[in-house]
């Protein structure tokens, strides 16, 4: 709780928070809303231009901020206390990582008032039930993503630059904004080893009636994927741990 | 020392010291990873919007909006990395040309600009088998010249505002994304609300994303010239009041010993 605290009350002096949750969601959602704004288009392709932004955001929010976890006390000079204390690392970043989601969800509030205000786009037909669990489970998935990131971006600085530079590959490979039916086989592949995938596609078909609604296939292949991660990434908690208790070089890094 | 030696060090310094790509990771993040994964997600999503008959506009809007990467960022951080690495005082305390100084940040990142667009569309011809050969290429070329140019005189008014300020590279993201939404990138300015329209033409890349877009259809210069002179136009405007900022805000430094202190 302390963790989660903390790292919400530094966020709210950050530029770089708004810019994660405010201001980027609404240019994304705009450019979206712009390009639909024609004769023809449906209804289900308005949904994915008003949640698309706010999904975005809420991305954005998790492997930024949240990602950033341990690397954020590197740079702030704090690594060596966050060690010292008797709290388990994975705990700490996991408070800290909350607060992320949490502030990531906001994303949603100024790009469905776009949409609505600027646009007269609603989201028609939500099935709330079917809604209420898929975001869950992608609010489990981003949990396990960023869980997973901060060890990696604290032990290898390169990493944060690679997936900052393909950030709108995320987009394209989570079908944030468009099925990921419209991509090539090779990027449906890809697109299907990634747990949040599963959690949006089935968080767009509770705004439709139209195609399949395989929601428990989905929640159960989000779910299973993100415990992959989080499995995945305590060994690397281990090896982060390692590296800043016994070796000392974490902080060198 | 001459004005033009004062020039070439200081875009080869700028260059070793503050071109923030200069390493072979971080250039493949910004450099080949951002505008394939640009590329990639906004013809995906104007295809699966408006149709797969309209992914060159998409594609070429993007890859053109690329030279922002180098403009913006890349001149803004010039002067935000002088702050961080400690090193304003000394550039604000030297007694070289102000002009020659602050013209030589854009240098790099223009040649980059180029080279960042040239990436952008052949990795466009690549993944999505889309041909601009049959269009008017010189002119093409001159195109991105010249937005090149036009994005640095905005990323040098912004770039100003790191004398005073502590996180310009938010105000960067910031640009770098709205140009996305006011330039005729994703769709046709004409969409944009008519208050929006104004501020869209006072921006640079507008009139030479829609020149590009001429000369890939087969324009001549003659039929886009016009265009091209307003976004030269915009972009030496921006450059001008960039240097009177410039001037302005060092001089408000200089007098309160506030150079890093923000």
């Amino acid at each position: 709780m302390a963790a989660f605290y903390v790292s919400m009350r530094l966020r709210f002096v950050t530029g770089f928070a708004y810019l994660s949750f405010l201001i980027f969601p609404v240019i994304v959602a705009a450019i979206g809303l712009f390009v639909l704004d024609h004769p023809g288009t449906t209804a289900t392709q308005w949904t994915y231009g008003v949640l698309g932004g706010g999904l975005v955001g809420y991305w954005g929010v998790t492997y930024i901020d949240a990602g950033n976890g341990i690397q954020l006390e590197r740079w702030n000079g704090t690594l060596e206390q966050v060690f010292a204390v008797p709290t388990p690392l994975w705990v700490i970043v996991l408070g800290k990582a909350l607060g992320g989601l949490v502030w990531g969800m906001l994303s949603f509030i100024p790009t469905i008032a776009l949409g609505y205000i600027g646009f007269h786009a609603l989201v028609p037909n939500v099935d709330a039930g079917h809604f209420a669990v898929s975001f869950s489970v992608l609010t489990f998935s981003f949990l396990a993503v960023a869980l997973s990131l901060s060890p990696v971006f604290a032990m290898w600085r390169w990493a944060f630059s690679m997936v900052n530079g393909f950030e709108f590959g995320t987009y394209v490979f989570c079908g944030l904004m468009f099925p990921i039916t419209v991509l090539p086989g090779w990027g449906q592949v890809i697109a299907a080893m990634l747990a949040p995938t599963w959690a949006v596609r089935a968080l767009y078909a509770s705004t439709t009636s139209e195609g399949p609604h395989d929601y428990a296939a989905w929640w159960a292949l989000s779910i299973a994927l993100s415990v992959v991660y989080i499995v995945a990434s305590l060994f690397l908690y281990r090896f982060v741990d390692r590296r800043a208790r016994v070796t000392g070089q974490l902080a060198l890094v | 020392m001459s004005h033009v030696s004062v020039y070439a060090r200081s875009v080869w310094l700028q260059y070793i010291a503050l071109f923030q790509w200069a390493t072979v990771r971080g250039y493949v993040a910004y450099k080949v990873l951002l505008p394939v994964a640009q590329i990639l997600f906004f013809v995906e999503f104007g295809v699966f919007a408006t149709g797969g008959g309209n992914a060159i506009y998409f594609a070429l809007g993007n890859a053109l909006q690329l030279t922002a990467n180098a403009g913006i960022f890349g001149v803004i951080a010039t002067v935000a990395n002088e702050r961080e690495f400690g090193t304003l005082p000394i550039l604000l305390g030297s007694p070289a040309n102000r002009l020659v100084t602050f013209l030589s940040r854009a240098s790099v990142n223009v040649i980059d600009g180029v080279l960042t667009v040239a990436i952008g569309l052949v990795l466009t011809a690549v993944v999505f088998r889309i041909d601009v050969s049959h269009g008017n290429v010189p002119l093409l070329a001159l195109c991105i010249v010249v937005i090149s140019f036009t994005t640095a005189g905005l990323g040098l008014l912004f770039g100003s505002l790191g004398l005073v300020m502590r996180d310009a590279i938010v105000v960067a993201n910031i640009l770098y994304y709205l140009l996305l939404v006011f330039c005729g990138i994703n769709f046709p300015v004409g969409r944009l609300p008519g208050v929006l329209q104004v501020v869209a033409y006072a921006l640079p890349l507008t009139r030479g994303v829609e020149a590009a877009r001429q000369a890939v259809a087969g324009a001549s210069l003659g039929d886009v010239a016009g265009l091209l002179a307003g976004e030269i136009a915009v972009g030496v405007a921006y450059a001008f009041v960039g240097y009177l900022l410039f001037r302005a805000f060092e001089g408000y430094a200089r007098r309160g010993g506030l150079q890093d202190a923000y």
